[in-house]
């Protein structure tokens, strides 16, 4: 079996993924006028910050309850609970994650107890609601993180009422430009939904004359309240186990059906998603729609020669590398080497199930680093990576060039602007992908004829 | 202006309010006292500092560029991760060079079950791994928060690595929690460079040999001073610590002159190895042309050799007529402007001195993790109260070393030279600033919001976390950390390079379309009133 983790080495080289709290700090920054504190060495939120801002090119606000040797003596109950009451005095927010880390981990801080009491404490004056999340570092990658923090947030702060009709849509760790996409579709589907969280304009902010300390936009509370009495729950995290899945907790502890799907990336994917929103609103999909995908198809029929030239390599977070496994799958590009950086979940089965009938074997590298990945691409004939900008090595090293997706986006602008979801923005990745093996053609195939015609003549033709 | 960094501070709770206004200090030169500021205290908790951490400041700022060593951060994964070209340090492999680790990233990758059981073993493996893939000549081990409360003892890990392997296997304690900034790291990190690398070496070094210390080479910086450096005839021992490498290193003691970049990140080593080795150092700052010449003839000066002089000269005329022209050419745009600075430990200071060259006034800045000597100036040392973060980093006693201390120049003439260049002294930023400009030790995003709408600089250079949130409040900001991946900006090229891209920012279309047509266009108001006849 090649889902295994691939090595048995200690050392992790060059990695590809980062740690819980950082992927913990995503959701939070979807919901409306909320912030986040990191209960531990101020460092961790310092790094985060910085590496979210180059991302997303936008201002990352994460306080921090700054730890020190002292604090690990004695405890860091007082800086976090200190932390609280000047992070609330300066933002006014109305929902606060609190994330630990391993320094408040290993020196056993309790959060959630914490939390719980500074709560009730302050019950007489206007306390944002507080939603603690334990993320030690060592606790799993980025990708668990994120879909830890929605955990808490559904099972702190949802509540049943009244049963309503709207639908919960449920996001992994996707750009706000696919949010917006994927808002767009549920509109034009008409569908009366709230989406989870919805990072659409606070992580990809438009310029306005006043500016606003915590963003505009985001999941209002309200709104995650009840989520709780939703008619059904649409999750795009089939590769999370039960445990990371709110969807999962909605269903079990609220009964609200979980249709849990695959992300809207090629045409398989976004079918199935529309064909769900029609079940669910009896909605007709519109022609706008059905346009698009006519696009899409039409594209993909214009393609398929180039693609079915191409051999990839794809890492990431386990829904991202599960999504453009689907459209490599679909689009005839060998899925050679899929790899994350997370250790857990269903991502080994699904994409097991995925490639069973490819051509080539796929091969599924969990817990990897970019050392694995670049050593398995080494003489396969991989042509094309496709994930985080920490794969330009590849192309450095390697020669294989690399189509930027997914998080984080560090040597190009515009990381939160990358769309990739739906017809359309499957179009537009595809369009890269194709692109991307047709650059690599042009630049060497007029050479590569002549070599074999002229196998014994000068090297180059301009001689 | 004394009323408005109250008003500023007046929103905080009354104990932040007490604390955050000792941080703050509006220039004031005519005083009877010199004026004083709060720094490198910790930090309020939940204030969004851009502060970081212990282990920041030794492995990504110290150690980092080093890269004749593979440096494996013993911890979870996210600590090595973020860390990882983090800072743009450039390397490249010169004369017979071998090794060049920059563009790794090792990490432990601790998991739940080695922070139960401990994480030696693992390390122990890591270092085997690595040294049979890379065979490197030096291994940094950095320590990260959870592996300092485990106790899993790092030192032994390194003295049993360097028997089995016979090469050099340096250890640093920077868990994150320790001290109150990344300032606590480097530290550390100068520490273990003294006590590991500096002094192993003995090749012959020139008559004008030089380090050149806290110069990380971020876009290229230590190249360009390099060249000039190396043109006027210096013999540039060692950089700490950009392109730098344990082999340079380690030939540190035999230089003659220690010039000090970064004062804050590096004072340490330049102190220690004038105990023990006797070298003097002088405080230089290669950022501006004026102050480039200026940095150029105080280090003549020291040295003074008649032939030495000259060739300075000839050196400064050269170059200042190769970029004169070109700063003259961006001038005009910036004349007349106004700078805020919120970097780490010396830019702050250092980027003034180019504004200056380019006609502008610096109306605030501030450091992130300085000392109260970065603001005030050496002179301040003595009066600096330890408390107990600073006493948990460890300072070392040296002595002088018996076969090497020796003096390049007589103490007399010493103390006659000291009067005209900054010799083993540094000044501080606040005598370089003007009446009425701010001082902010720490600001935070909700003080740099205030001082923006107060001050409204043209121009606000900061990091990457402040960045975004200076531009969405419409003022063009430039990052002094990474240089929004240009440079170099140190030395005259580098100068001009400054030149230019401050132009650009300052003139960028953009700044001209934020109000939109149908916003700036005359509204008329008014009532219609029927007339009733």
């Amino acid at each position: 079996m090649n889902a295994q983790k691939d090595r048995v080495r200690n050392v992790n080289e060059n990695p590809c993924n980062m740690c819980m709290p950082l992927g913990a700090i995503v959701p939070f920054k979807g919901i409306e006028n909320a912030m986040v504190i990191i209960h531990g060495s101020q460092g961790c939120a310092t790094y985060m910050r910085r590496h979210m801002a180059e991302h997303f090119n936008e201002p990352i606000d994460v306080a921090s309850s700054s730890i020190t040797e002292k604090g690990t003596i004695y405890g860091g109950e007082a800086n976090l609970r200190q932390g609280l009451d000047n992070l609330i005095r300066l933002y006014n927010p109305r929902v606060v994650g609190i994330l630990s880390t391993c320094l408040a981990e290993t020196i056993g801080e309790d959060i959630v107890g914490t939390a719980s009491v500074y709560q009730q404490e302050k019950g007489h004056s206007p306390v944002p609601r507080l939603v603690p999340v334990p993320t030690p570092g060592y606790g799993g990658s980025h990708a668990e993180g994120y879909f830890k923090a929605l955990v808490s947030i559904v099972a702190t702060l949802c509540r049943k009422t009244r049963k309503h009709d709207g639908i919960n849509v449920i996001v992994p760790h996707i750009s706000p430009a696919d949010v917006r996409e994927i808002r767009r579709i549920l509109e034009l589907m008409k569908v009366n939904y709230t989406l989870l969280p919805d990072i659409a304009d606070t992580l990809d902010s438009p310029y306005t004359k006043v500016y606003k300390k915590i963003p505009a936009g985001g999941t209002p509370l309200e709104a995650i309240e009840a989520m709780a009495d939703a008619r059904a729950t649409i999750q795009f995290g089939e590769t999370m186990d039960d445990d990371l899945s709110p969807g999962n907790y909605l269903e079990s502890k609220y009964g609200v059906p979980l249709h849990n799907l695959p992300l809207p990336i090629g045409i398989e994917a976004c079918d199935r998603f529309l064909a769900l929103l029609q079940t669910l609103t009896l909605n007709p999909v519109p022609e706008v729609l059905q346009k698009e995908r006519g696009r899409l198809l039409d594209a993909m029929v214009d393609s398929h020669k180039y693609n079915r030239e191409g051999h990839a390599a794809v890492f990431g977070e386990p829904e991202t590398v599960y999504a453009i496994s689907r459209l490599l799958v679909e689009n005839g590009i060998a899925p050679a080497i899929l790899a994350t950086g997370s250790a857990k979940g269903h991502l080994p089965y699904l994409l097991q199930q995925l490639t069973a009938e490819c051509d080539e074997k796929a091969l599924i590298m969990m817990d990897s680093d970019f050392a694995d990945i670049r050593r398995h691409c080494a003489g396969k004939g991989i042509n094309l990576a496709i994930g985080s900008s920490d794969g330009r090595l590849l192309t450095e090293r390697e020669g294989i060039p690399l189509v930027r997706l997914g998080f984080p986006i560090h040597d190009r602008i515009g990381g939160q602007r990358i769309l990739s979801l739906g017809y359309t923005g499957t179009i537009m990745l595809l369009d890269q992908i194709t692109n991307t093996l047709l650059a690599a053609k042009y630049s060497h195939y007029r050479q590569d004829l002549y070599q074999r015609f002229y196998p014994d003549r000068p090297s180059s033709m301009e001689q | 202006m004394k009323d408005v960094v109250n008003k500023i501070v007046d929103k905080y709770p009354a104990s932040v309010f007490k604390n955050r206004k000792q941080h703050i200090v509006l220039v004031d030169h005519d005083t009877e006292e010199p004026q004083t500021i709060t720094a490198n205290t910790r930090t309020i908790p939940g204030i969004i500092t851009s502060r970081g951490c212990c282990y920041a400041g030794c492995k990504g700022v110290v150690i980092g560029p080093i890269k004749d060593a593979i440096t494996i951060t013993h911890g979870p994964i996210g600590c090595a991760y973020y860390s990882w070209l983090t800072r743009r340090n450039k390397a490249k492999l010169e004369g017979n060079e071998t090794d060049n680790f920059l563009q790794y990233c090792f990490s432990t990758d601790l998991q739940e079950g080695d922070i139960v059981f401990g994480g030696e073993k693992k390390l122990k493996q890591a270092i085997t791994e690595v040294v049979e893939t890379f065979h490197p000549k030096n291994i940094m081990i950095c320590s990260t928060c959870p592996v300092g409360l485990i106790g899993d003892d790092i030192n032994a890990v390194a003295t049993w690595a360097e028997a089995q392997y016979g090469i050099t296997v340096i250890p640093f304690s920077c868990e994150g929690y320790k001290g109150v900034t990344q300032s606590a790291g480097h530290h550390i990190a100068n520490n273990q460079i003294i006590k590991k690398i500096v002094g192993t070496g003995n090749r012959e070094v020139g008559k004008y040999s030089i380090n050149i210390l806290g110069e990380y080479n971020i876009g290229g910086d230590s190249w360009e001073i390099e060249r000039v450096l190396k043109k006027i005839g210096y013999d540039v021992v060692s950089v700490m610590t950009g392109n730098g490498s344990v082999e340079n290193m380690s030939n540190a003691h035999k230089a003659n002159l220690n010039l000090v970049q970064c004062y804050r990140s590096i004072n340490y080593i330049a102190d220690m190895i004038n105990t023990k080795y006797g070298a003097d150092w002088l405080k230089v700052n290669f950022i501006g042309l004026q102050s480039c010449v200026d940095s150029l003839r105080d280090l003549a000066k020291y040295f003074d050799d008649p032939a030495l002089v000259a060739r300075t000269e000839a050196v400064i005329a050269e170059e200042l007529a190769e970029v004169q022209p070109i700063i003259e050419k961006y001038r005009p745009v910036c004349e007349g402007k106004t700078a805020a600075m919120y970097v780490g430990g010396s830019r702050a200071l250092h980027y003034q001195y180019m504004f200056n060259d380019l006609g502008m006034d610096t109306v605030l800045a501030g450091f992130e993790f300085a000392h109260r000597d970065d603001y005030e100036g050496s002179d301040v040392i003595p009066f600096i109260k330890e408390d107990a973060d600073s006493k948990n980093i460890e300072s070392l006693h040296l002595e002088p070393d018996e076969q090497k201390y020796r003096l390049f120049i007589p103490r007399e003439k010493f103390e006659k030279l000291r009067q005209e260049i900054p010799l083993n002294y540094f000044g501080g930023m606040i005598k370089f600033m003007n009446n009425g400009s701010v001082v902010v030790d720490d600001i935070n995003h909700y003080e740099i919001d205030e001082f923006i709408k107060i001050l409204k600089p043209d121009i606000f250079c900061a990091g990457i976390k402040e960045k975004y949130q200076i531009h969405k409040m419409g003022v063009f900001s430039k990052q002094l950390h990474s240089y929004d991946y240009s440079g170099p900006y140190a030395g005259f090229k580098g100068a001009a390079n400054f030149a230019r891209d401050i132009a650009m920012g300052l003139t960028a279309p953009v700044w001209n379309m934020i109000q939109p047509p149908w916003k700036t266009e005359p509204m008329l108001e008014g009532y219609y009133i029927k007339e009733v006849v």
